[in-house]
């Protein structure tokens, strides 16, 4: 048969896409920027798969995480994507809890929004770090129990934890505050400089070193020591 | 030649046929009437002109004519057809020598109106339907036929008038009124130019020529074979070619002249746009979800999802006839104005003239518009509304269906493409030319 409509052989065609299709790819193109930089930041912190909770560690691995995600364009979904992706994607190897956090701080510090919800309590995985350096006008809400080191290095933000918080919660933050609706773990508030840190539930031990800023348990002042005194 | 055709516009307008203009395509008012009828003249097209009776409707055929193929318009007078219930076809196509058939010969004597290329033909609506089939199917070829004789017409136009229905007419049958090319009124000139023709009179004096009539009719009276009569009857139109350059002062155009010109307008091409708007036009003159194409005698489904596109509001499918139309005028138009390509402009001003006649429409599209406040008959109103509608389709998704095509070209060239699909019938019928959906 000749072809009808050979006038148009000369005109450039795009494909058919319908908008889903066009919105899902853009998602999916996101999503792989922000899984390859968390790879590349495993592959450059992280040797022989063992990475230690070391100050300068962590901040090194901080700084390279908002390097990787520097000129990212992406939202809170993306974010919450991307810890389903951590929690049991095979896209990613090797989920080294440390700098996994860290780089989920890394996002949610950069992100768009000023209010971040992350729904942790369906994935099997423990996060730690999140929240680390929130900055001031950032709200992070985790709702579900969080690992260890919980809100580090607060930098004002205001961090929720909807469930229980592991070890070293708000350890070294400057300021800024965090709420813990259940339990907190050891050393919570170790080396914090200011803000304050609430738990609703019970605190298993409070941090020796205190720079500053106060700790609440279940509304009662447990540090400093001179103000629960006062109290 | 373009300059000779748009001074014979020019010269007809201001001197023998005033109108109004009414229409305005690439910043040139022109009356749509003369126009169409001098379109017609070069493409060897067949119009029917309609109107109130004395308005123009012959006399305008007759100057282009005169103009366009250098007849007196004495010899025009004597070779049109004029619609009567008594018509013969002896009297409209030819008839025996009867001398010569009482010495035992069979020899046929043409009409002026089978051997001329212009052919009027005065109220057809009042000739009963077999002669204007009779007529229709001579022009359809340029084929003439009596007793064992033929001849061929090798350039030919005819032009028909009709008036609006009384007891006195015929009606023209669908499929007679599909063989007309264009549909125009002939409309009243307005009170000021009726006042000018009144104090003035027609002015077509310039027009006859009683020394050359006289030497056309014994040329076209004699007794000589189809061709060598032509050619002298060619001659004698050269001759009253100059002559009309000599009183006038307006140039005509030889035969050869007029060839060169249909030559070079078959040359012009359809940009894409007016490519994909006339495809979708047809899709929506054609179409039928429910049963594959539209048929005169099934009606639309309730509730069809196309009831929206001109497919639900004819009666009719479109015939093939069409699109050749909207070709050749479409091209003229696109010659007469000097344009390198046939665009939506030209288009959208050929269209309505080519699909008034041709629209059955049904009877709750006619009531929703019969009404409506209007410069046009009905059926013309109606076709310039249905064209405007399509264009506003076409502006809203022209990229996408063109778009469509793009991609079926490639998908009919072995790419592994997907077809667009959309809402409108012309995704639906690049899906059946791919095959992918049943018919």
């Amino acid at each position: 048969m000749r072809n009808p409509f050979s006038d148009f052989r000369i005109l450039p065609y795009q494909k058919r896409e319908i908008p889903l299709e066009r919105i899902v790819r853009a998602k999916e193109d996101v999503m792989d920027k922000i899984v390859g930089g968390y790879l590349r930041l495993v592959e450059d912190e992280v040797k022989d798969l063992v990475w230690l909770v070391e100050h300068s560690r962590v901040v090194k691995a901080y700084s390279a995480a908002v390097k990787g995600i520097r000129d990212l364009q992406y939202d809170v979904d993306d974010i919450e994507e991307f810890c389903a992706e951590l929690d049991s994607s095979s896209r990613i190897p090797y989920m080294i809890s440390g700098p996994a956090g860290i780089y989920v701080s890394a996002l949610v510090n950069h992100a768009q929004e000023d209010r971040i919800v992350l729904r942790l309590r369906e994935y099997q995985r423990t996060f730690h770090f999140l929240g680390y350096r929130l900055p001031e006008g950032k709200v992070l809400i985790l709702q579900g129990d969080v690992g260890d080191f919980i809100g580090a290095g607060l930098s004002g933000g205001r961090l929720v934890v909807e469930g229980s918080a592991g070890n070293w919660c708000g350890a070294g933050m400057m300021k800024g505050e965090i709420l813990v609706t259940e339990h907190a773990g050891q050393s919570t508030g170790e080396w914090m400089r200011g803000g304050e840190i609430h738990v609703d539930g019970r605190i298993r031990s409070v941090g020796k070193t205190l720079f500053g800023g106060k700790i609440y348990q279940r509304g009662k002042v447990l540090a400093p020591q001179d103000l629960s005194g006062e109290i | 030649m373009r300059e000779t055709v748009q001074g014979i516009y020019d010269y007809i307008a201001e001197n023998l046929y005033l109108s109004r203009p009414d229409v305005e395509v690439k910043g040139r008012q022109l009356s749509t009437a003369l126009l169409i009828s001098l379109l017609t003249g070069l493409r060897q097209g067949k119009q029917l002109i309609i109107g109130e009776p004395g308005l123009g409707k012959t006399t305008s055929a007759e100057y282009v004519c005169a103009l366009l193929y250098r007849f007196p318009l004495g010899i025009i007078w004597g070779s049109e057809v004029s619609g009567h219930p008594e018509q013969t076809e002896e009297k409209i196509i030819g008839r025996p020598d009867l001398g010569r058939l009482n010495l035992g010969e069979e020899v046929v004597v043409w009409s002026h109106f089978t051997l001329l290329p212009v052919k009027i033909v005065d109220e057809i609506n009042r000739l009963p339907e077999t002669k204007q089939s009779m007529i229709l199917d001579g022009v359809d070829r340029g084929n003439w036929g009596y007793l064992n004789d033929s001849i061929i017409n090798d350039e030919y136009c005819l032009f028909a008038t009709a008036n609006y229905q009384d007891k006195g007419t015929n009606t023209i049958i669908a499929p007679l009124i599909d063989r007309f090319d264009v549909m125009v009124e002939s409309k009243h000139p307005g009170a000021n130019l009726a006042y000018l023709i009144g104090m003035r009179g027609p002015d077509g004096s310039t027009l006859r020529d009683e020394r050359l009539e006289q030497e056309f009719l014994q040329v076209l009276n004699e007794r000589i074979p189809y061709n060598v009569k032509m050619e002298r009857v060619e001659r004698l139109c050269d001759e009253f070619g100059e002559a009309l350059a000599r009183k006038a002062g307006v140039p005509t155009l030889s035969r050869s002249g007029r060839a060169a010109i249909r030559s070079d307008m078959d040359g012009i091409p359809f940009d894409l746009d007016a490519n994909a708007f006339l495809r979708m036009i047809l899709a929506e003159l054609s179409f039928c979800h429910r049963y594959g194409q539209k048929r005169s005698h099934e009606g639309c489904q309730e509730g069809c999802h196309f009831t929206g596109y001109l497919c639900g509001a004819v009666r009719n499918c479109i015939s093939n006839r069409f699109p050749i139309t909207v070709r050749n005028f479409s091209q003229a138009l696109a010659w007469f104005l000097g344009d390198e390509k046939v665009d939506l402009e030209h288009l959208l001003a050929v269209l309505p003239y080519t699909l008034a006649h041709r629209l059955q429409w049904k009877d709750e599209a006619t009531a929703q518009r019969e009404k409506e406040s209007r410069a046009d008959p009905l059926a013309i109103y109606m076709a310039k509304q249905a064209v405007k509608e399509m264009h506003r389709r076409y502006m809203e998704q022209g990229p996408l269906v063109k778009n469509a095509l793009a991609v079926a070209c490639r998908i009919l060239e072995g790419e592994a493409l997907e077809p667009i699909v959309g809402d409108h019938p012309i995704y639906r019928e690049i899906l059946l030319d791919l095959g992918k959906e049943a018919s």
